[in-house]
């Protein structure tokens, strides 16, 4: 006998529902990783005002701009692909789980284009 | 009837002899309307006798002939070629499970986890002398569910269970709402403590592999839902 467990079946055809799921999965992980970065920025408090000045001249930079109109695009996903799953799990959406999927992929989308213009048109470029 | 040339890659595994699957090759002219079933066994009965691969009813309902083709799990016989498009078809056994001898895999832990849900009918009550008397509408909770063919192909496909192969998986939880939403039985409380477990219900997380899988078109992930929200309403 050839034991298969414990072995992810990475070629297994992926349809919606496991690009959802792969997809959520992978935002929750980044949003651990921002997270830890905020408190970390947040912590700076602690060691004075001037610290923390230069820690948020520094997050200031057009790429940070760049990066949090990325951040916003991951929580947009996880919390609209988190509104779905309650959907499927409690009000019998199971069904049409690829049309909720769909639909709340254009409503992020177009969150993200709206946040992330107003984001962008805040940078100061020259510095 | 038109012949089509086709290539068929499959995952081939001896026990005795080799010590990883290999892949094999065959080239064939098979009926452009021919299912996977048809094709293997083209090449058992005129090409290569010694790939096993488990067969029997040849009209969907015995469950024993679903494996991976072309990535996703199917049951050979209802599949027809042209369901994949091109000429190519790489056949594997169903993944998760171990593999005995090509596409023969070990069902033994499916189907132990579906005993370990009590798939009968548990009674406080005496049987009664005629029947028991079930509305048409308490009966269509449980229509759907009540024709799975234990063929496997949902809880393989699980990525749950590949994470974890303690996992209940799809088709024995799809039996524990069975008899769970099923008016005449009374071991509810007996199934749902089952089902409430670390490796029971809750490693459901709606990826809808199951239900992509399921050669009979069971809403699998939609009763999960359901038993989900039961188990809930059960431990308030």
């Amino acid at each position: 006998m050839y034991k298969r467990t414990k072995i992810f079946d990475l070629n297994y055809y992926k349809f919606v529902g496991s690009w959802a799921w792969i997809l959520h999965r992978l935002a929750g992980l980044a949003l651990i990783f921002y997270i830890t970065l905020h408190i970390w920025v947040i912590n700076t408090l602690t060691k004075g005002s001037d610290t923390f000045n230069s820690v948020m001249d520094f997050l200031n930079s057009p790429l940070f701009k760049f990066l949090e109109v990325g951040l916003w695009g991951v929580i947009l996903f996880h919390a609209f692909n988190g509104i779905r799953i309650i959907i499927i799990d409690f009000l019998e959406g199971a069904v049409s789980h690829k049309k909720i999927f769909y639909i709340f992929i254009i409503i992020a989308f177009l969150l993200w284009v709206i946040g992330g213009y107003r984001i962008l048109s805040h940078i100061n470029w020259i510095q | 009837m038109a012949k089509e040339n086709i290539i068929v890659k499959i995952l081939r595994y001896n026990p005795e002899k080799d010590k990883k699957p290999f892949w094999k090759r065959y080239d064939l002219k098979v009926d452009d309307d021919s299912t996977i079933l048809d094709i293997l066994n083209e090449i058992h009965w005129n090409i290569d006798g010694t790939l096993a691969y488990r067969r029997s009813c040849r009209s969907s309902i015995c469950g024993s002939c679903a494996m991976k083709v072309n990535g996703q799990n199917v049951l050979a016989c209802k599949t027809p070629m042209h369901k994949f498009k091109g000429n190519k078809l790489k056949i594997e056994p169903l993944p998760g499970f171990s593999i005995l001898k090509d596409l023969v895999v070990d069902m033994d832990g499916f189907f132990e986890k579906m005993e370990r849900i009590k798939p009968y009918l548990i009674l406080d009550k005496p049987i009664p002398d005629k029947e028991f008397i079930q509305k048409p509408d308490e009966f269509e909770s449980i229509r759907e569910s009540a024709t799975c063919i234990l063929c496997g192909a949902c809880t393989s496909a699980c990525p749950s269970l590949w994470a974890n192969e303690d996992y209940l998986g799809p088709a024995a939880l799809l039996k524990a709402y069975r008899f769970i939403f099923d008016t005449r039985d009374d071991g509810k409380d007996e199934r749902i403590d089952i089902v409430n477990d670390k490796n029971g219900i809750w490693r459901c997380h709606t990826i809808f592999n199951c239900m992509e899988a399921c050669p009979k078109d069971i809403k699998i992930t939609e009763y999960l839902s359901r038993l989900k929200a039961k188990v809930l309403e059960n431990s308030i």
